[in-house]
């Protein structure tokens, strides 16, 4: 049911759109399908929020 | 803070190989490579007034040089490079083993808590240059190349002669290995609080 929830992508897509988001700006449809699995999938909203902080090490690694 | 110069001449040398190692990584020609870190070297040596010591003498010069070795890539007029050289190992499914069949995580992202807590010490640091260290090298290159040189996109693609969707594949998979690995050796590792 939870999986029924959040099928519009799944957590596999989402991860994929997500690394993407971080070098291109997404489509309107991504982005829609994407914000739609985001509101019901924490663990991919976590994974988000790691790819951000990756970044930001990164950056500050080459400071 | 005033160091005394030969002093410092001294320190900056002890650097001078790792300095070596990341523009040879990045530059993929060691006559440049050696160039841009003598380059380096001369302006650390003219900037040593406004070193303040806020950050270790490695991570400072280190800097110094990150923006060398981006203006050697930009301004350089080169052949671009083979494609089968970035013929990596695996493709992007290599990491289908992180999902089920039904495309959910099969092992869930954890909570990494506060990012200043982990940023604000100097042994992630540590554990992310290991981390990175354990990447596939041209990986590494193509990731470091987008994230600490923070080249475009489209810089990236040029300076390797690949498309934008073999650029994004790769980093996917960096993006995966990275944070697999900081999961395991700090956020879940031995010295996880």
């Amino acid at each position: 049911m939870w999986h029924r929830l959040t099928h519009v992508i799944s957590c596999k897509e989402a991860s994929r759109l997500l690394s993407q988001a971080q070098d291109r700006r997404l489509g309107w449809l991504e982005r829609l399908k994407l914000r739609a699995h985001l509101a019901l999938c924490d663990f991919c909203s976590r994974f988000d929020d790691q790819l951000r902080f990756m970044r930001e090490a990164m950056r500050r690694l080459g400071d | 803070m005033a160091l005394d110069a030969s002093a410092f001449v001294t320190e900056l040398d002890s650097h001078r190989r790792y300095l070596l190692r990341v523009a040879r990584l990045q530059l993929r020609d060691p006559d440049l490579a050696e160039d841009v870190v003598q380059d380096t070297m001369l302006a650390a040596l003219k900037a040593r007034d406004g070193y303040s010591g806020a950050s270790t003498v490695k991570t400072w010069v280190t800097g110094i040089l990150k923006h060398k070795i981006v203006d050697a890539i930009r301004a350089r007029q080169r052949a671009p490079v083979a494609l089968t050289e970035l013929d990596e190992d695996a493709d992007i499914d290599e990491f289908d083993g992180l999902f089920k069949a039904n495309g959910a995580w099969a092992d869930k992202p954890a909570e990494w808590g506060d990012p200043e807590a982990s940023l604000s010490r100097q042994q992630f640091f540590e554990v992310l240059e290991m981390c990175l260290d354990n990447l596939p090298p041209k990986t590494a290159r193509v990731f470091v190349m987008r994230e600490v040189m923070e080249l475009a996109t489209e810089e990236v693609c040029k300076e390797l002669a690949i498309t934008p969707n073999n650029l994004w594949v790769i980093l996917y998979r960096a993006r995966m290995a990275l944070r697999l690995c900081l999961e395991k050796s700090w956020f879940k590792g031995p010295a996880a609080a």
